[in-house]
C-alpha cells in the first residue's frame, strides 16, 4: 500500500512544484504589464526623458537601444557566416574542430561584466575611444558572435552529405558549392542564432553601461564616439532612485516597452526556427 | 576566375575565424595582463576581509564569500523546484503540451537581468523588509532568491531536456516489471539522466555566478562578512556587484583599478571551468544512448 502512496505524493509534489513556476512566472509578466501600462502611451514613446528621467519618455532611449542592437548584428552576423562556414566546410581535423566549438562555447560562458571591463580597458583606455556608442555595438556583437555561429554551424552540418556530394559530382569547387549548397540551407540557422542574439543584447546592461552610454542630455548621436542612452541602463539610473514615484513609474513603462522588443524579438526567433525547420524537411 | 573567387571565399572563412579567435585570447590577455599588477603586488594579503582603498587594504575575501552564498542559494532554491517542474513536464503532462511549455520556458528565459532588478528592488526587497522586519530589504537572501528565480526558466529547459532523451522502451520496460511511476522515474529514468542533469545544474550556476544586474540592485552593496556567517539577512556584496558598482571609480592603471580586474578574472576563470566540464558531461550522453 505504501508503494501507491508513495506514489500519490510523489505525484502531488511535482504538480505542486510545476503550479509555483507557473505561479512565480506569471507574477513577473503580470506585475511589468499591470505596473507599466499606466505610465505607456503614445506620447511616452516619442517624446525625450525630461528632468532626469522623471518626466517625459523614451524615444531617445528606445532609438538608442534600437542602434546599438542593429549595428552589433551587422558587425556579428558576416564573421559568425565565415567561422560557420569554415567550421563546417573547410576544418577537417577532429581535434581542431573539438578545439574550436569549446572555444566558442566559452565565449558563449564569459559574463556579461566581464565584457564590459574588457570594453573599458581595451577601447576606453588603450584606444581612447571615450564612451562611444559604437564600442558598445563592437562589445555586444562579441558577446552574441558565439549564439549565431553555433546556430548556423548546426544548420550546416545538418546538410546531409550526399547533397554536397552531387555539387561536387556535378564539378562545382569548394566555395561554389558553399555558395549554392550550404548557404541557402544554412542562412535559416543564421536568422535564427541572429533573432536569438539580438534578444539577448538588447536587454544587457552590464556590458553597455560603462563603455556606451550617458544617463541624460543624450539624442541621436551624430559621430561615431558620442555615447547613447539605451533602455536597459535608462531602467537602472531610474531604479536607483527607487524613492521618487515618478521616476519609478517611468522606469516600468520603460520596462514595458523593453520587454515588449525582447518578446518580438524571441517569438520571432521562435517562428523562425520552426519556419526553416519545415523548409529543410521538405 | 572560380578559383579566384573559391580562393578568396576561402581566406573570408579562415579570417573570421582568425577574427574570433584572437578576440577570444585578447579578452583573456587583457584581463590577465591588467590584473598582474593585483597578484604581484598583494599576493596572499588579497584574502582578507578588509576592504579600504584609502589605506591600501584590498581584502576580497567578503567579495568571494557573496559570491558563492548567493549562488548557493539561488541553487538550494531553484535546483528541487526546477526539477520536479521538469519531471512534471517529462513525464506526467500529455506529449502535445511539451512543444509550448518549452516555447514559453524559452521566452521567460530570455526577460532582460535588468528587469528582475526592478521587480526586485520594487516588491522583494520591501515584502522581505515587512515580513521579517528587518531595517533594509537589500540583504543577501534578496538577491539569491530573485537569481532563483532567473535560473529557473534555464534550468527547467535543460533538464527536461534530460528526462526527455532518455529512450522510451526504458520506461517500458520498468512499466512491464510492475513499477509505479515514481519508482519508473526514481529507479530508472534519475539516473539514467544523472550527467545531463549535473550538467544543467553546472550551467545555471554559471548563469547565477555571471548576473549582474539583478544582485547589483538588490544586494545592498557593503563589503563585509555577516556576523555570524550564515545570518542571511544581512547586506553583502558580490564580485559582479562590485564591479559593476567601483569600476567607474577606479583610476584606470591603479593598483585599485587591477584588483577589481583581477576579480573579473578570477569570475571568468571560474565560470570558464564550469562551463566545460558542464559541456563535457554533455558531450558524453549521445555515446551512452546509443
Amino acid at each position: 500500500m505504501n508503494r501507491r502512496l508513495i506514489n500519490e505524493v510523489f505525484t502531488i509534489f511535482s504538480s505542486l512544484a510545476a503550479l509555483f513556476c507557473l505561479v512565480v512566472l506569471c507574477f513577473l509578466l503580470t506585475v511589468i504589464v499591470s505596473q507599466g501600462f499606466p505610465a505607456l502611451s503614445f506620447k511616452f514613446i516619442v517624446s525625450p526623458a525630461k528632468n532626469f528621467g522623471a518626466e517625459g519618455g523614451v524615444l531617445y532611449q528606445l532609438l538608442g537601444s534600437l542602434l546599438l542592437v542593429i549595428c552589433a548584428g551587422v558587425i556579428s552576423l558576416p564573421i559568425a557566416l565565415g567561422v560557420a562556414i569554415y567550421k563546417s566546410e573547410y576544418l577537417q581535423n577532429s581535434r581542431l574542430q573539438l578545439l574550436s566549438h569549446l572555444l566558442l562555447y566559452a565565449l558563449n560562458a564569459v559574463p556579461s561584466v566581464v565584457f564590459g571591463i574588457f570594453g573599458l580597458i581595451f577601447f576606453v583606455n588603450i584606444l581612447h575611444t571615450g564612451l562611444s556608442w559604437f564600442v558598445g555595438s563592437i562589445i555586444l556583437a562579441l558577446m552574441i558572435l558565439p549564439t549565431i555561429t553555433l546556430s548556423c554551424y548546426q544548420s550546416m552540418s545538418s546538410i546531409p552529405h550526399s547533397y554536397r556530394d552531387t555539387a561536387y559530382a556535378l564539378g562545382f569547387n569548394n566555395w561554389q558549392t558553399v555558395i549554392q549548397v550550404v548557404l541557402p540551407q544554412g542562412i535559416g540557422g543564421a536568422i535564427t542564432g541572429l533573432l536569438m542574439g539580438l534578444t539577448r543584447a538588447i536587454g544587457e546592461t552590464a556590458p553597455i553601461m560603462f563603455i556606451a552610454t550617458a544617463f541624460s542630455g543624450v539624442t541621436i548621436p551624430q559621430t561615431l564616439n558620442t555615447p547613447v542612452s539605451s533602455l536597459p541602463t535608462h531602467i537602472l539610473a531610474l531604479t536607483k532612485q527607487a524613492t521618487q514615484p515618478q521616476a519609478l513609474s517611468n522606469a516600468w513603462g520603460a520596462s514595458l516597452v523593453l520587454l515588449t522588443l525582447v518578446l518580438i524579438l524571441s517569438i520571432s526567433a521562435l517562428f523562425s526556427r520552426h519556419y526553416f525547420k519545415l523548409r529543410t524537411q521538405r | 576566375m572560380s578559383v579566384c573567387i573559391s580562393k578568396i571565399g576561402k581566406a573570408y572563412a579562415l579570417s573570421s575565424m582568425i577574427v574570433s579567435i584572437a578576440i577570444s585570447l585578447c579578452i583573456f590577455l587583457v584581463l590577465l595582463i591588467y590584473s598582474w599588477d593585483a597578484i604581484i603586488e598583494q599576493g596572499w594579503s588579497l584574502l582578507t576581509i578588509r576592504w579600504h582603498p584609502a589605506t591600501g587594504q584590498f581584502g576580497i575575501l567578503s567579495m568571494l564569500y557573496g559570491t558563492s552564498i548567493v549562488t548557493l542559494i539561488a541553487l538550494v532554491l531553484a535546483v528541487p523546484i526546477g526539477l520536479l517542474t521538469a519531471l512534471y513536464i517529462a513525464e506526467i503532462l500529455p506529449d502535445q503540451y511539451r512543444i509550448v511549455i518549452k516555447s514559453i520556458l524559452e521566452l521567460l528565459a530570455g526577460i532582460p537581468s535588468i528587469l528582475y532588478g526592478l521587480i526586485g528592488v520594487a516588491f522583494v526587497s520591501t515584502w522581505l523588509e515587512h515580513w521579517l522586519l528587518l531595517s533594509s530589504g537589500r540583504t543577501i537572501l534578496t538577491a539569491g532568491f530573485l537569481l532563483a528565480i532567473m535560473i529557473l526558466p534555464t534550468l527547467i529547459t535543460l533538464a527536461e531536456d534530460a528526462f526527455h532523451n532518455v529512450p522510451d522502451q526504458y520506461r517500458e520496460s520498468a512499466c512491464g516489471l510492475g513499477l509505479y511511476r515514481h519508482e519508473i522515474i526514481l529507479r530508472c529514468v534519475l539516473p539514467m539522466a544523472k550527467p545531463d542533469i549535473v550538467s544543467a545544474i553546472l550551467l545555471a550556476l554559471g548563469r547565477a555566478l555571471g548576473e549582474t544586474m539583478a544582485v547589483m540592485l538588490v544586494i545592498g552593496s557593503i563589503d563585509r562578512i555577516p556576523q555570524p556567517v550564515f545570518n542571511l539577512l544581512m547586506p553583502g556584496q558580490t564580485i559582479t556587484s562590485k564591479l559593476g558598482r567601483e569600476i567607474e571609480e577606479a583610476a584606470f592603471g591603479s593598483l585599485h583599478f587591477s584588483i577589481l580586474i583581477f576579480m573579473g578574472f578570477l569570475l571568468m576563470l571560474t565560470v570558464l571551468i564550469v562551463t566545460i566540464v558542464a559541456h563535457h558531461s554533455l558531450s558524453q550522453t549521445e555515446r551512452r544512448y546509443e
